[in-house]
């Protein structure tokens, strides 16, 4: 009898473990979570950056680098992160991606050479205007090419 | 099938000539007359405050690509779930924007919905809203519009179905809608708070979108600010309650700082739904407005 329970609490387990990780797999593979990651990242690094442009945190070039390039790795990550037919759902991916694909890579490209241009930025006169224009950028594609939340 | 006889059809034409008559009595536009007006020097500088206020721009657009693109000559479309608007021009064409509305078309148009030949807006333009504002302020915005220079641009018809029917039925709505006084925040509060609720609820709409909408399309509100489904039909629009005590802004300075630079500084929650061209807007708006928005937006609960 003991045994037996022994062998129920394992097998129990053992398939919450693997289904676990089945449900881990799917979102893995599946492209709109795995760009939604890399934005949530992009969003976390720009908030030191936020910090120095309101002047809560003083400038440091380091900083500054470090978050730019953090947020250009994971904006190229997310832009191969589109393909055809990934919308809908909790995606608020809108089908304009889609219907004006150039124009999107566009948008996405302008954003990459915006970081590019940010981690560069080694004084403090030419950050905001950087930051200016990262951020217009990130707001130029948001509002043609992403849904309000779902 | 034997036809109904002579006497019921006849009943059946005069009941729907009496239903008729009915829809177009009630329907019928109620326009200010032109002495109503009150004469007034128009302050142009106030009027380009009231037109970022009133994020006009961010409809009355041009269709992406237009030369003058700075200008709101009309023309870009505004969906719906019922149907594509295209708000007309409001630059001073004589021809196709506002060059020969008088002042008191204006003031009908922005406080009554009506067109200067009393054909009824559709309240996608949210004259609902706009009621509330001071005609001082209307007249300085209609000035402004006047001093811009003068774009020729046809806004495309509304594809709504059975346009002219909707439109006139629209006058219907309207004496539910307009029987109901606009939203009126206390009396109490700073100056900067003051002019903060005028902006965000006369100039700004900003109920238009962030308060849901009843089954009579007014607002509910019993869920002023609340946020609801997006008018536009997908996704949805955000509480603009408790902003700082749910710590999406850490307080009404930072709120300042969010409206100003949007996602410029990565605010990304005013990006996306059409709020990104509101930020914009009001990104032009005197600081203190700013400021007196934040003020007030901070106090809902």
């Amino acid at each position: 009898m003991s045994l037996s329970k022994r062998t129920l609490a394992f097998s129990a387990g053992f398939s919450i473990v693997l289904a676990g990780a089945w449900g881990a797999g799917l979102a893995a593979e599946d492209p709109a979570h795995q760009r939604h990651e890399a934005m949530e990242t992009v969003q976390e690094s720009f908030k030191p950056l936020r910090a120095i442009a309101v002047k809560e945190a003083p400038f440091d070039a380091a900083v500054v680098k470090k978050n730019a390039t953090t947020i250009l790795e994971k904006l190229k990550e997310a832009h191969g992160l589109f393909p055809e037919g990934s919308g809908g759902g909790d995606s608020r991916a809108k089908p304009e991606i889609w219907s004006d694909r150039a124009g999107f890579d566009q948008a996405m490209k302008d954003a990459q050479a915006a970081a590019t241009a940010m981690a560069a930025v080694s004084e403090e006169a030419a950050f905001v205007p950087a930051m200016k224009t990262l951020g217009g950028a990130c707001k130029g594609c948001h509002d043609k090419y992403r849904l309000p939340k779902q | 099938m034997k036809l109904p006889s002579r006497r019921a059809q006849a009943a059946i034409a005069f009941v729907l000539a009496v239903a008729a008559f009915v829809f177009w009595w009630l329907s019928r536009p109620d326009p200010l007359p032109a002495s109503a007006i009150p004469v007034h020097t128009p302050d142009l500088a106030n009027g380009e405050v009231v037109f970022h206020a009133g994020s006009c721009f961010a409809c009355h657009k041009p269709k992406e690509g237009a030369a003058q693109g700075s200008l709101p000559s009309g023309g870009s479309p505004f969906k719906t779930p019922i149907g594509v608007f295209y708000p007309q021009n409001l630059t001073p064409d004589a021809e196709t924007g506002l060059g020969r509305w008088s002042e008191a078309d204006f003031v009908n148009a922005m406080t009554r919905g009506l067109s200067p030949d009393g054909r009824h807006y559709f309240p996608a333009f949210p004259y609902m809203a706009y009621r509330a504002m001071r005609t001082s302020d209307l007249l300085d915005l209609r000035a402004y519009l006047m001093s811009l220079p003068a774009v020729k641009s046809v806004a495309p018809r509304h594809t709504l179905p059975l346009l002219p029917v909707a439109r006139r039925g629209v006058g219907l709505w309207k004496r539910l809608a307009f029987a109901r006084a606009p939203y009126a925040p206390a009396a109490e509060g700073s100056d900067s708070w003051k002019r903060g609720a005028y902006l965000v609820n006369a100039p700004g709409h900003c109920g238009e979108c962030h308060t849901p909408k009843s089954l009579l399309m007014v607002e509910d509100l019993g869920r002023y600010m609340a946020g609801g489904p997006h008018p536009g039909g997908e996704g949805k629009v955000p509480s603009l309650r408790g902003l700082v005590e749910r710590r999406k802004y850490k307080d009404a300075a930072d709120l300042v700082l969010a409206l100003q630079n949007g996602e410029e500084l990565g605010y990304e929650d005013l990006s996306s739904g059409g709020m990104g061209q509101i930020q914009s807007n009001l990104a032009q708006l005197p600081e203190p407005d700013v400021r007196a928005i934040a003020d007030y937006l901070v106090s809902l609960k």
